[in-house]
């Protein structure tokens, strides 16, 4: 962050709330003035023609799963209709504490929707990539992996040593040349995560 | 007392051994009368004066956000986690809840407290539940709650004051969303004296109505408010005792000053978390 | 980055570390976190100290109270040790009666009071069969990062250190007792111990003073306590088997660090002075 950068606290007024600037992220509108909702930093975003104040906490940002949203998670229990999961990251964000989510059998992949087996495509202990859909139940997060740079990035064999993704469905173990099943994700260089995710492999 | 077998219980009866001592004499009326007198309190402050205050964030490394408060010799602790999924909710809620957990260590006080929770502890959390629900976004927050703790370790008068003022900044440094910065301050009435910011034997000299001849006021009690700083807006307000409307008019005028006086420590300690947070 | 990596693969993120001999907070293997002691603060307790062992913290208060001692045992008084995990101190605690590891804790510290002889039981007695002191020790932890057991204990000897009773005359003959607030007199503490933890990870490295992150990696906790240069107490719950050499290892680390934090002790208390 810059040195020059407006430091504002809760409830401070940023701004009038007229056509040119709108209340955005971190902020909240009252009686035609935009108050700012946390400690942090403000930003002034442009997008189309608009001013949008923004106010960021420096990260410490309390976040919470929104649709739309890609997290990394750790999936913790399958069935035959669904995989549980942690999540624990949103975006670039390391959550403190993790939230519970589910994968639908439905949601797996994007082909031959009727013929996807969760113990084909996950396992306990896999790290995975999804986005989250819009909230139906009141307990959990549905999560999709239904696209194709979304699915396994980390997973260990069944002799604990991390495997290397040989297609999109399949990944060996570099020990045993075993090949497991798995929905593998595509990863994409551009996104800040799967980098990340990408060199951890690597490392592993 | 029912034996609590997840502790270490001692001997089935203990007693205080200050109730063993010689009285000192000194009782609420006579103690009045020397500090009307003198017109200034026994640690030489003004009767609308508030404490020294001393006001850290971060003192919880496992908590999200934590503040620790020290008013005089009061010295209460406040942590607040990380939004977690509401427990035992079936239904969606789109607005979010505090939990608030209000608790006096058992040496913190003159009697020893015992482990759980008393009445008063419960009435305590409540208030702060409130006070700390008007300040909070729960829009921003559907279907999670917030967890707030705040343990006194040293009560020396006004630790409900302080463990909201202080909950306020742990609040801002876990990042909750907030409508404002909220302040908190206590004022004992007796005769119609208003002793801000009350130690803890002004407390219980104000909670105490005189029976001898010469008071005939009997105005008495404590009162307790919440503020929004920028919104002006008084989010908490707790009586107890017996106090008249106009009293009680002065009293507020008294309390808002002093909300005042408080909110520059807060923003103090606050911009100097989100400057070091920047450097950083 | 560092951060997402950690979150993902904690105990990949600590052998990266451990490859190197250091660990992620800047130790070495067998560095211990720095002390601090403070005694007194709290005057409501007739004797209180806090106690940081780098972030973990924990508060320890004495309140003596009379009571009368037990028919079995007619000449003894009471000190009663209670260790709170109280929701303050980590997510992972929340209200209600104590958890198990609570329990647990509290059983341990009663334990290693025991053991030490630290505080002479009779001592506490006014007198026979009437009354006696009951001394409720309350250890409340406030920020939970490893290494309770070590925080705990010296919670409770810094605390017990400073303990001053109040001078009681009783009258046998008309079941009476006098207390004078006046004069107050320190209790004898016999012998100090220190407790120090070490973490076992991966079967064969052994870290001193572990942090919170470090125990729930591990393999395996050792926790020593030393009392006048001999063991008074030793505990080890499972986890991976350590070799006669390694146990006698950890046991000098104990023993010099001891010495180390019994001045720390003693430097707290002239300073509150």
């Amino acid at each position: 962050m810059k040195e020059d950068s407006l430091v504002c606290l809760p409830g401070q007024r940023l701004s009038i709330c007229d056509k040119i600037y709108t209340s955005g992220q971190g902020t909240y509108e009252r009686k035609g003035y935009i108050y700012s909702m946390l400690g942090g930093v403000v930003d002034i975003v442009e997008k189309n023609g608009l001013k949008v104040l923004e106010v960021h906490s420096n990260g410490q940002n309390t976040v919470i799963p929104s649709q739309g949203d890609i997290v990394t998670a750790e999936v913790y229990i399958i069935t035959q209709q669904h995989a549980k999961c942690h999540i624990k990251c949103i975006g670039n964000t390391v959550l403190k504490s993790s939230f519970r989510a589910i994968i639908r059998k439905e949601y797996v992949r994007v082909t031959e929707k009727d013929k996807v087996e969760i113990y084909k495509s996950f396992r306990p202990g896999d790290i995975i990539l999804a986005r989250v859909l819009p909230i139906t139940e009141a307990h959990s997060y549905q999560l999709s992996t239904a696209e194709n740079e979304l699915g396994v990035v980390i997973a260990h064999s069944e002799h604990g040593y991390p495997m290397i993704p040989v297609s999109w469905t399949e990944m060996q173990c570099p020990k045993t040349l075993v090949k497991e099943p798995r929905k593998v994700a595509k990863v994409v260089p551009e996104n800040m995560t799967t980098d990340i995710l990408s060199v951890l492999q690597n490392n592993v | 007392m029912p034996v609590d077998h997840k502790r270490i219980n001692g001997p089935e009866e203990s007693v205080p051994y200050e109730l063993f001592a010689r009285l000192s004499g000194l009782t609420s009326e006579k103690a009045f009368e020397q500090l009307y007198k003198a017109g200034k309190r026994s640690d030489g402050r003004e009767f609308e004066e508030h404490r020294k205050i001393f006001l850290k964030n971060g003192a919880v490394s496992q908590a999200k956000g934590s503040a620790y408060i020290e008013m005089g010799q009061t010295k209460v602790i406040v942590s607040v986690f990380d939004p977690r999924e509401i427990p035992n909710r079936s239904d969606y809620s789109l607005k979010g809840e505090l939990y608030c957990e209000f608790k006096f260590a058992p040496f913190s006080c003159a009697k020893r407290r015992l482990h759980q929770q008393d009445n008063e502890e419960k009435q305590y959390s409540c208030i702060m539940k409130k006070a700390l629900e008007s300040a909070v976004c729960l829009h921003e927050l559907p279907n999670f709650q917030v967890d707030i703790y705040a343990l006194v370790m040293h009560n020396d008068g006004s630790a409900l004051s302080a463990a909201i003022t202080a909950a306020g900044v742990a609040l801002v440094e876990a990042g909750v969303p907030m409508y404002d910065i909220i302040t908190s301050v206590t004022v004992g009435i007796q005769q119609g004296v208003k002793l801000v910011d009350p130690d803890s034997l002004e407390e219980q000299m104000c909670q105490v109505q005189f029976l001898s001849e010469k008071y005939q006021d009997n105005n008495h009690g404590l009162l307790i408010i919440s503020k929004l700083h920028t919104q002006e807006q008084l989010c908490q307000f707790y009586q107890n005792g017996y106090v008249s409307l106009e009293v009680l008019k002065s009293g507020l005028e008294v309390l808002s000053k002093t909300c005042e006086v408080i909110v520059p420590l807060v923003q103090k300690c606050l911009i100097k978390h989100i400057t070091n947070g920047i450097k950083s | 980055m560092a951060e997402q990596y950690k979150s993902l693969h904690p105990a990949k993120y600590y052998r990266d570390h451990l490859k190197h001999d250091i660990r992620p907070d800047g130790r070495e293997l067998s560095d211990f976190r720095p002390v601090v002691i403070n005694v007194g603060s709290i005057k409501t307790a007739d004797g209180s100290s806090i106690v940081k062992i780098g972030n973990t913290t924990v508060v320890c208060g004495i309140k003596a109270e009379i009571s009368r001692p037990k028919a079995d045992a007619a000449t003894k008084g009471f000190l009663v040790p209670n260790v709170e995990l109280s929701p303050v101190c980590s997510s992972k605690f929340k209200p209600g009666p104590p958890s198990d590891q609570a329990q647990v804790l509290t059983q341990i510290i009663a334990d290693i009071v025991g053991n030490s002889q630290c505080i002479n039981l009779e001592e506490l007695c006014i007198f026979p069969d009437k009354i006696a002191w009951c001394l409720y020790a309350d250890l409340i932890c406030i920020d939970y990062d490893g290494s309770l057991i070590d925080a705990c204990a010296l919670a409770l000897i810094s605390c017990l250190k400073v303990v001053s009773l109040p001078e009681v005359s009783y009258d046998p003959s008309l079941d009476k007792q006098q207390v004078n607030l006046e004069k107050r007199t320190p209790i004898n503490v016999n012998s100090v111990f220190v407790s120090t933890t070490f973490a076992i990870f991966d079967d064969k490295l052994i870290l001193a003073d572990p942090t919170v992150e470090e125990e729930n990696l591990c393999t395996g906790t050792l926790t020593i306590v030393t009392c006048n240069d001999e063991l008074c107490y030793v505990h080890k719950p499972g986890g991976s088997p350590l070799v006669d050499e390694q146990m006698s290892d950890c046991i000098e680390k104990c023993m010099n660090r001891s010495n180390s934090i019994k001045k720390l002790i003693k430097t707290a208390i002239l300073e509150n002075i």
